[in-house]
């Protein structure tokens, strides 16, 4: 059995995006449930789609136990369409066969959501957003997972494989990479294909940036001043007049 | 004549009220297309086992035509079952022997349940791959320019395949739609919150959007003339159906609801940023300052197994509506936002200025959050003719 997990690298300090932690801590869990009850082998992959550094996340995720990484090399642009980048992913993704692809239910940073329900409609698998649940695959190739609705209510779900889910936080508790996993991990080999070789021709964008600003204010903000003995007083004193206390 | 989509979102046979906000921005979208197209007509589309009366509804109040696609298999029963399970987490977790308890809501092919249950009606339940082969069908057929989809966790979950499907541009989390001389622009949220995205899609194919709730204003009431409503048969096992790899089992509902923080007059809650589990300690303290005050928090909190699922606020927790609400480290994503949007003063505590939540507070308090308690606390402490002899 084979399982990919698509993480990306976010923010400043370029971690990985936090849903994607989770989404490998679950795949890492389906991978022991698999091998210990079931003895069945599992091959866990990561896959990432950045800039050059993005390897770094690779290496993160070998240290916490994935078998193999693969890593689509692209320039850093300002803004990326998550059409292309289900694209780029369906790329890599096509050249195994994997049973199960996961990912986070959104990259903190631009939070679409939308790269693992598009990256299934493209290798034209059935998706579950939102997992928040899932138990090991039985032996007729199907998985049992729970996606979060609004309003504490669960959709209970069997999937026939394969299959991509995106995973909800909450739904784990991810380990910490073991630093023995990391120094071996630095021997590993990512495999890197570079952009051009995927798609000698351009994959045409069907949205554009053209800014960002700030959100609208919904309330009056007014900001206390002054030493933060000031702040405490008058918020003590915004409190008793409105008979909040 | 271009037309417009407007997806309506039932759950359980009923129209969730998301749906009149999509078609007010479908309103905003056909006022601001350029004036040489001829003008769209808007169709609210309607997937449900049985349409007709979902479909008469949405025409009568809108005066939108209506187009109830009835999907048998979309059928599920009432069912009344609970289940217990065992928190997976920590250990401390387990020695207390807590369990989520989950009522069952829906079932497919469930038997009847027990006792009185005269009121549960027969649910519709939601099928990603149904409704992206159904509507891929429609719109081959009508050519929408523009399908509006509710940004909600079912929205979510078949826009993005939908829009492939079909080679649309695809913009999710709508907050908001203007038009240029280049055409329209949609903004959505980015950065957790703190910026928004300006977005054009490029010419010349449809736009799948999936619009925020609670941002447009639902205008509907008993419009003069109803819209026509059309209904059309998808019987089980026709090819609209997809593949069917995908099977709607149950739908559970969590039973625990905290009364606590429906009912405070004050709510003090704790975000990401109070930084370590040990601090929930002082938060506590902070709430038992006032007479009537209940401690929520953000949802990573729960995620993280720092406090427990009956103090969430925000889509996924509870709803609430305090005299005041105290966000201390709190970001202010979404997801949060509009489980507390509706209280009546909302003062933040965050070190960080550029915190969104600071743009939903009346008072902004930018300090570190434990050394504001700590001084409101000694300041309180005197202003009650307290001594604190320590």
């Amino acid at each position: 059995m084979k399982i990919l997990v698509c993480i990306k690298q976010v923010g400043d300090d370029g971690e990985t995006n936090r849903f994607d932690v989770h989404a490998l801590e679950e795949a890492l869990d389906l991978k022991d449930q698999l091998q210990t009850q079931l003895s069945k082998s599992v091959v866990l992959d990561v896959v990432t789609v950045g800039p050059p550094g993005a390897c770094k996340i690779i290496r993160r995720a070998f240290g916490m136990g994935a078998d193999r990484g693969f890593h689509c090399v692209t320039e850093k642009p300002d803004f990326v369409s998550s059409f292309v980048t289900a694209t780029r992913l369906a790329a890599v993704a096509q050249k195994e066969p994997y049973d199960l692809i996961l990912t986070g239910i959104m990259s903190a940073d631009m939070m679409a959501g939308q790269t693992g329900p598009m990256l299934a409609k493209i290798l034209g698998l059935p998706c579950a957003t939102s997992v928040i649940k899932t138990s090991a695959p039985s032996s007729d190739m199907t998985i049992e997972v729970e996606r979060e609705l609004d309003n504490g209510l669960r959709d209970c779900l069997t999937i026939t494989m394969p299959a991509v889910l995106t995973i909800q936080a909450g739904i784990n508790t991810p380990r910490y990479p073991k630093l023995s996993s990391m120094l071996a991990a630095g021997q590993k080999k990512i495999e890197t294909f570079k952009e051009l070789d995927l798609f000698p021709e351009p994959i045409q964008a069907r949205e554009i940036s053209i800014g960002t600003e700030y959100p609208k204010k919904t309330r009056s903000g007014r900001v206390l001043e002054g030493s933060l003995s000031d702040k405490a007083a008058e918020f003590l004193a915004f409190l008793k007049e409105k008979d909040l206390l | 004549m271009k037309q417009i989509f407007v997806i309506a979102e039932i759950f359980a046979n009923q129209i969730r009220p998301v749906t009149w906000e999509l078609v007010a921005a479908a309103r905003v979208i056909e006022k601001n297309l350029p004036s040489q197209q001829s003008s769209p007509a808007i169709h609210v589309i309607v997937p449900a086992d049985h349409p007709l009366p979902l479909a008469e509804t949405i025409a009568q109040r809108t005066g939108m035509d209506v187009i109830g696609l009835q999907i048998p298999e979309l059928k599920t029963e009432p069912f009344a079952k609970t289940i217990e399970e065992p928190q997976k987490g920590t250990k401390k977790h387990k020695e207390k022997g807590r369990k989520a308890r989950w009522d069952c809501m829906w079932e497919r092919g469930a038997p009847a349940p027990h006792g009185d249950s005269g009121s549960l009606a027969r649910g519709s339940a939601y099928s990603g791959e149904i409704y992206i082969s159904c509507i891929e069908q429609l719109a081959e057929e009508l050519n929408p320019s523009h399908i509006l989809i509710a940004h909600t966790p079912q929205g979510q979950d078949f826009a993005p395949g939908l829009a492939v499907g079909i080679n649309a541009a695809s913009v999710p989390a709508v907050n908001g739609i203007r038009t240029d001389e280049e055409g329209l622009i949609y903004s959505r949220p980015v950065f957790d919150n703190s910026r928004n995205l300006l977005v054009r899609p490029t010419q010349h194919r449809p736009v799948v959007l999936t619009v925020m709730p609670g941002i447009f204003k639902a205008a509907v009431g008993e419009e003069q003339k109803s819209g026509r409503v059309e209904i059309r048969d998808i019987p089980n096992q026709s090819a609209a159906y997809g593949d069917q790899r995908i099977r709607h089992r149950r739908t559970l509902k969590r039973s625990c609801e905290n009364q606590a923080l429906k009912e405070a007059k004050v709510i003090v809650a704790a975000g990401r940023g109070i930084k370590e589990k040990e601090n929930l300690k002082e938060i506590f303290e902070f709430a038992q300052s006032f007479s009537s005050a209940a401690v929520g928090a953000s949802r990573p909190l729960i995620d993280m197994k720092w406090i427990e699922y009956q103090h969430q606020v925000g889509i996924t927790g509870a709803t609430v509506s305090p005299r005041l609400y105290i966000a201390c480290g709190i970001s202010g994503s979404s997801q949060h936002l509009a489980g507390m949007k509706k209280a009546e003063f909302v003062v933040a505590i965050n070190k960080n200025p550029e915190a969104p939540i600071f743009l939903h507070a009346d008072l902004c308090i930018i300090e570190d959050v434990f050394e504001f308690i700590d001084v409101f606390l000694t300041k309180r402490g005197e202003s009650n003719g307290f001594c604190d002899f320590k």
